[in-house]
């Protein structure tokens, strides 16, 4: 019984216990909160390249074959894990704002010349086997939301403005809530897109005449990824050809697939049939294409597990050198105890109770205040910057319009667990120390 | 030998100095409390050791009270430690009630400890952090477990708030070492080591460090709870008049213990 009576006085009587208990805690706590952002940036950006990429993509040889988008959507709809299909064309562009002060944001090359990947889109496919729809549910601010979201691309005559009349007649483009913003643009603007036609391409040395087309702004689209909304534009799949002059139906087959199934064995399969059937192409699952950045964020986050070691490394030391301080201080203490009949077990107990008060009480205000904080990091992010007049979460940088946050509590439960079996084992050694001290030196002690 | 017959070098063969010897012998003979027989207890210095216990004898017995003289460094406090089992001696015999410990593990003889040993110190040696109450109560703590604790520790407190009043201290229970004076400081300490009720009080310079009427006032409560109690009181003083209240009184002459007074 003195063990924790005398163990509980001890700890709470000094404020350097405090201080341990807080090291530790707030060693537990940056390392909740760290890697708490690091899943939630890596499973935001799995959300997101799986959302925007579909299951599984397909890339005919273009140059070997001018698919068809019905024989090749066939095919592969004949796969019976395949869910739907669609179809997109894609090609880099260039475009001009129309009647609006020219601005630099973004993958601006200049104030009134924004650099952009044009995606050729079937609406109707494209919200089956992506979340397309859910991306122009996002759009926050009404004005920009289109007018039907079953069909996007279609801009109604009232939406047309004024001195746009001039363009009535012209297709239409759907661009990210966050460029209209940046680009100060509103529905039923005109811009221009300026792409490299498939004739350029042929290399006989015949003058490049770039292909250009005036748009319509129909709405906005809104996937919570800074770097995609920067960079992408969605038109139909008819526009597109039309706009580019090209003769192909497809650049890349967006494949849903039923949950179930396993995408390595549907991409093995479909690979497979294709090349059967002289399709040939590449066919890569949504990781496969993303490999680079996921194989990216998950080293990160193993990285952050070796840190972890030196966190752990820095807990170990401050409870060691608290208690190692609190034994030295304590050495005629550890006298009187023997002297009253305790046993050199009972009296290396004490000091070991104090590092297990020190090391737990720590890594529960730190599992607390770290799971608390991960909670609410964008409203402290946001009171912060209020504070202090600084942008602290650059969305332009990290591609993400909000600090993603993914808690898991096994991990956290983990981190603090392993922590303070750390911190306990290592008191065990002042506490072994105290345990073997002469209590005849001890008394003597000065 | 002097007068009182109590002089026992360590090679003596005439018996341990015991009351006996002191010339005060008791009708019926009696088992001794503690008997130390030949103990020796060195310290090396360097290549050399110093032998402060040189073969001691002694033979202490209920309700007696003793005292130990000495120059400084003479080995009285080691002496005291010896039989106080905090430490063991290089060689020799100690028995206490009838169990010899110097063949004991440390924890064993850190229970016997426990339960028939009480200290006192002159410096008081009490915990800080520890109320008065539970300065007086460390023992008892000490010696049972928690369960124990829980079931008994009504009964406990009630004891040692008995105790503390009895050595006039009802009203600083709860204060902490550092609000109480050296004289209240020293009766917490006495009040500690009564607690287990042990048959061997053992006092280490315990008026030292107080002034000379404190001195009296401590003196006199040692003497009169080692009367009331029966317990055996072992007093290590330079104080010439505390030694003279001790029924028996020897000194610690170059290792060796040896009777004076009557």
């Amino acid at each position: 019984m003195y063990r924790l009576h005398l163990a509980s006085r001890y700890t709470f009587a000094r404020p350097v216990s405090y201080l341990a208990m807080v090291a530790i805690g707030l060693a537990v706590m940056a390392l909740i909160v760290v890697l708490s952002i690091m899943n939630g940036f890596l499973e935001e950006t799995r959300s997101f390249l799986r959302g925007t990429t579909a299951d599984i993509v397909v890339f005919p040889h273009q140059a070997r074959y001018a698919y068809s988008r019905d024989v090749l959507e066939g095919a592969v709809a004949e796969h019976p894990d395949v869910a739907s299909a669609c179809a997109r064309l894609v090609r880099p562009g260039i475009f001009k704002v129309h009647g609006r002060p020219p601005v630099f944001h973004g993958n601006s090359l200049s104030a009134s010349q924004h650099q952009v990947l044009v995606l050729g889109v079937d609406a109707k496919s494209e919200i089956k086997s992506t979340d397309f729809a859910e991306y122009l549910d996002r759009v926050e601010n009404p004005e920009f939301r289109v007018a039907d979201p079953s069909d996007p691309f279609d801009l109604p005559v009232e939406d047309i403005r004024e001195r746009e009349f001039l363009y009535t007649q012209s297709p239409t483009v759907l661009i990210s809530e966050e460029m209209m913003r940046g680009l100060l643009l509103q529905r039923g603007d005109a811009l221009t897109i300026v792409t490299v036609p498939d004739s350029a391409l042929q290399l006989d040395g015949a003058p490049v005449r770039p292909a250009s087309q005036t748009f319509l702004v129909t709405g906005a689209y809104n996937t919570g990824h800074y770097s995609h909304d920067q960079a992408n534009v969605y038109m139909s799949t008819e526009d597109f050809r039309s706009w580019s002059g090209t003769q192909h139906e497809v650049s890349e087959l967006y494949v849903a697939v039923s949950p179930a199934a396993d995408l390595s064995v549907v991409r093995d399969e479909l690979d497979a049939k294709l090349r059967s059937i002289g399709l040939a192409g590449q066919v890569e699952t949504w990781e496969d294409r993303h490999r680079v950045w996921l194989g990216a964020v998950e080293n990160e986050r193993n990285i952050l597990l070796v840190i972890f070691l030196f966190f752990l490394l820095l807990v170990c030391t401050i409870t060691f050198s608290v208690l190692t301080m609190m034994v030295q201080q304590k050495v005629r203490d550890i006298g009187i105890l023997s002297a009253m009949g305790a046993p050199a077990g009972g009296v290396g107990a004490v000091f070991a109770v104090c590092g297990i008060y020190i090391a737990t009480l720590g890594g529960l205000f730190g599992l607390v205040s770290g799971v608390a904080l991960a909670a609410n990091i964008n409203k402290v992010k946001d009171a912060l910057e209020n504070l202090l007049g600084i942008e602290i979460f650059k969305k332009e940088i990290y591609a993400f319009s909000e600090i993603p946050v993914a808690l898991d509590h096994t991990l956290n439960i983990a981190i603090a667990g392993v922590t303070v079996v750390g911190a306990v084992l290592i008191c065990m050694m002042p506490a072994f120390r105290a345990a073997r001290m002469d209590p005849v030196e001890a008394l003597r002690h000065e | 030998m002097n007068d009182t017959g109590a002089v026992l070098p360590a090679d003596s063969d005439s018996g341990p100095t015991s009351m006996a010897s002191a010339g005060e012998a008791p009708q019926e003979p009696r088992e001794p409390v503690l008997s130390a027989r030949n103990l020796v207890r060195g310290y090396r210095m360097g290549e050399q050791t110093l032998e402060v216990l040189a073969g001691t004898h002694v033979d202490l017995y209920a309700g007696e009270s003793v005292a130990i003289m000495g120059r400084s460094g003479s080995g009285k406090s080691t002496l005291l430690h010896s039989l106080g089992l905090l430490d063991r001696p290089d060689s020799g015999s100690l028995v206490v009630h009838g169990v010899e410990t110097t063949t004991l593990t440390r924890s064993a003889r850190a229970r016997l400890r426990n339960k028939r040993i009480g200290y006192v110190f002159q410096f008081y040696h009490l915990i800080p952090e520890l109320s008065a109450l539970d300065n007086a109560l460390l023992p008892r703590r000490i010696e049972v477990g928690p369960l124990r604790w829980i079931g008994k520790q009504k009964e406990m407190r009630e004891h040692a708030r008995a105790l503390l009043d009895e050595l006039g201290l009802s009203t600083r229970m709860a204060h902490k070492p550092s609000q109480l004076s050296g004289g209240e400081r020293q009766r917490v300490a006495i009040a500690r080591a009564l607690m287990s009720e042990p048959t061997l009080l053992l006092c280490d310079e315990p008026t030292g460090n107080l002034d000379e009427r404190t001195s009296e006032v401590i003196a006199d409560l040692l003497f009169q709870v080692s009367v009331e109690r029966s317990h055996t009181l072992v007093l290590v003083t330079h104080d010439s008049d505390l030694a003279a209240r001790a029924d028996r009184r020897f000194q610690l002459h170059e290792g060796k213990l040896e009777a004076f007074g009557a």
